[in-house]
């Protein structure tokens, strides 16, 4: 056992950043708790309404001047940030294991992630390009320009403080926007560790503003008149009911990236061992806590007589139970560690009450992951192992509620036509893969499935950051998307100009 | 940990594993320089590029993201243990036996090198291609010691 150096060694007192500058809140203040050691490694502010608004007007007075600074001048300091991040990876890196709990090869992974939306963001002087046409009439020119519209709130989710945020800032700022950015309460350590390097990057007092709270700060930037947008992620209930709803009556710009479910398929020519192994992964990888996750295992039956899809079926679960119980979960600075906690106890007990009702319903539960077995000595409170349940149908609450967990649900279905239309009967459409040696159901798959981001033979169907992270259904609510060229088209307004000189 | 514990090494645990390799390798170099001054030239130039395959190797895997790598499940199989060499440079030995022993060094660090490269083939190219240069770094090396081998013998 290999336990890497802890970055945090006093509790730190996380303050907000504001016109560049580290402002104290008069705010309650919160534990920030390693789920791991169970020892809290930072205080956080849950800053008050006027502090927020205070941060917003710090925005507002930011924005006409870097409006006006030349897009290639501000893709520079973002050149310069991905410089700076890129020298404290590491710290940056382990700083997330201790946030949230996950291992340090995901957390080194999170930090690239959010590297990489820097890296496209510097592209703004292209990416903000508009385009023209002459003599649309006589000696009449039209061309679009695009342009920033002020300040936007940003809305982190828990499960990856440092990445998800990076979907929407570097594009906000780099299209002229100025943004107030709200960390998860549970998590804000890494955004606080960002906002050292942003003044020394370049950016001008209150271009990058974060004001850490909770739900009272998310309705004061949702009832805001001055924030022209919310780029949200987290629940389908917050997201949809709360954010998308208060938008539309506010007349904000959105983009709610909410809950899924997601279904993986396996059909009879799939790969078997390379199936699993990226299944590990989709299904236990950051302890469940991704939307991208994967929920429902459906083994499909397809051609197969009913004795070579008992046969089949056999095979895959020997395989996929076997590999599931061998996954070393532990604190995640251990670099022998495959799985780190849950970020807190509240969560890891919504998981458990999820295995109970399985169970409750009728489902088999063939891998009991209650049953903690750690690598290394540490508190058990937030850890839980990998769990399978079979014979799960997609109306038990296990089979269509998101679990965000450690859990694999496993669903039968005869043929591929069934499988598609469990996945068209759930209400979440973020992602859904195949996994297959066929083009055709591969082809067949992508085209009919009702879901934003489509796999064939992929476990996590993550969007690089020049793609746009999709989603349908009650997995997302907007129009664009993050990162890549639909988020430079949220932050910015088309304006078209008809121009004759007499 | 659990009774597959031992045989799959994560991304971490192999990169933490080059970086012990290479800034061992490169002290022992310094040594060997500091005590044989007659090949100092190359022994420092052999530490020096221990330096550059370390820099090399972490910059690709951090640059190289999927999602084999951060669960692991690229280096199945692996037992980095069984990878360890002798970086202690005895204090009385002569050149020829310290020769044998660096060489010893080189053939497994080689050995480990070319076993990484073949087990992360399905992963981004980068990651097999920076293994793959270590390895070659390491074959050539073992060429010029067994040279300085030879004319050490030679001189005698």
């Amino acid at each position: 056992m290999t336990v890497l150096t802890e970055p945090i060694r006093q509790v730190l007192n996380i303050k907000n950043f504001v016109g560049n500058e580290w402002t104290e809140s008069k705010g309650e203040v919160v534990d920030v708790v390693n789920p791991a050691t169970l020892k809290t490694i930072a205080r956080v502010p849950i800053s008050t309404e006027d502090e927020f608004n205070a941060a917003v007007d710090v925005a507002k007075e930011a924005f006409p001047d870097w409006r006006r600074t030349p897009p290639r001048a501000r893709a520079r300091c973002l050149f310069r940030l991905k410089e700076l991040v890129e020298e404290r990876f590491e710290e940056l890196s382990r700083v997330q294991v201790m946030e949230h709990g996950k291992t340090i090869d995901e957390a080194r992974g999170e930090t690239r992630r959010g590297i990489e939306q820097i890296e496209v963001a510097t592209g703004i002087p292209s990416f903000m390009m508009g385009y023209n046409l002459e003599d649309i009439a006589s000696g009449i020119d039209e061309y679009l320009i695009r342009q920033p519209l002020g300040v936007f709130g940003i809305i982190g989710p828990f499960n990856f403080p440092f990445m998800v945020p990076m979907w929407f800032a570097p594009y906000a700022v780099a299209a002229g926007n100025c943004i107030v950015m709200k960390p998860s309460s549970e998590d804000p350590v890494s955004q606080a560790k960002l906002a050292e390097l942003l003044e020394e990057a370049g950016f001008p007092p209150g271009v990058w503003n974060i004001v850490n709270g909770g739900r009272s700060t998310v309705s004061a930037m949702l009832n805001h008149p001055d924030i022209e947008g919310i780029c949200f992620v987290g629940s389908t209930a917050v997201g949809r009911d709360v954010v998308y709803r208060k938008c539309g009556e506010t007349g904000k710009r959105v983009i709610a990236q909410c809950g899924a479910k997601n279904f993986l398929l396996v059909m009879p020519d799939a790969d078997i061992d390379k199936t699993v192994a990226a299944c590990m992964t989709s299904f236990y990888g950051n302890a469940g806590q991704r939307c991208l996750a994967g929920g429902n295992l459906v083994v499909v039956g397809e051609g197969l007589s009913e004795r070579e899809y008992d046969a089949f079926y056999k095979k895959v679960m020997a395989a996929y139970v076997g590999a599931a119980s061998k996954i070393r979960v532990g604190y995640g600075l251990d670099e022998t560690v495959q799985v780190g906690p849950l970020r807190d106890k509240g969560k890891k007990e919504r998981v458990v009450k999820f295995i109970e009702k399985g169970v409750e319903e009728g489902a088999d539960l063939t891998l009991d992951g209650r049953n903690v077995r750690l690598v290394g000595d540490w508190p058990k409170d937030c850890f839980l192992n990998p769990s399978v349940f079979e014979n799960v149908t997609p109306d038990m609450s296990i089979g269509k509620d998101e679990i965000f967990g450690p859990v694999t649900c496993v669903v039968r279905a005869k043929s591929f036509d069934e499988a598609v239309e469990m996945i068209h009967k759930n209400p979440y459409g973020n992602a859904a893969s195949i996994f297959t040696q066929s083009g055709r159901w591969a082809r067949e798959f992508q085209y009919r499935v009702q879901c934003g981001n489509v796999g064939v033979n992929i476990g996590i169907v993550a969007p690089m950051a020049f793609f746009p992270f999709s989603g349908m259904k009650d997995s997302f609510f907007g129009v664009l998307h993050g990162q890549g060229q639909e988020a430079i088209r949220f932050f910015t307004e088309s304006k078209v100009v008809i121009q004759r000189w007499f | 940990m659990t009774e597959a514990g031992q045989d799959e090494a994560t991304a971490s645990a192999v990169m933490s594993f080059v970086e012990r390799l290479e800034d061992s390798s490169s002290q022992f170099y310094r040594e060997m320089a500091e005590k044989h001054p007659q090949n100092k030239e190359a022994f420092l130039r052999f530490a020096k590029e221990c330096e550059r395959t370390k820099t090399l190797i972490i910059r690709t895997y951090q640059e190289t993201i999927t999602d084999a790598l951060e669960a692991c499940f690229s280096f199945k199989g692996l037992k980095l243990g069984d990878y360890e060499a002798g970086t202690v440079l005895p204090k009385k030995s002569n050149l020829a036996d310290d020769l044998k022993t660096t060489i010893k060094l080189e053939e497994m660090a080689n050995t480990f090198y070319v076993d990484v490269a073949g087990r992360s083939g399905q992963l981004l190219a980068t990651i097999p291609r920076a293994f793959k240069k270590a390895a070659e770094t390491r074959t050539r090396r073992m060429s010029e010691l067994k040279e300085i081998l030879n004319a050490s013998a030679g001189a005698q």
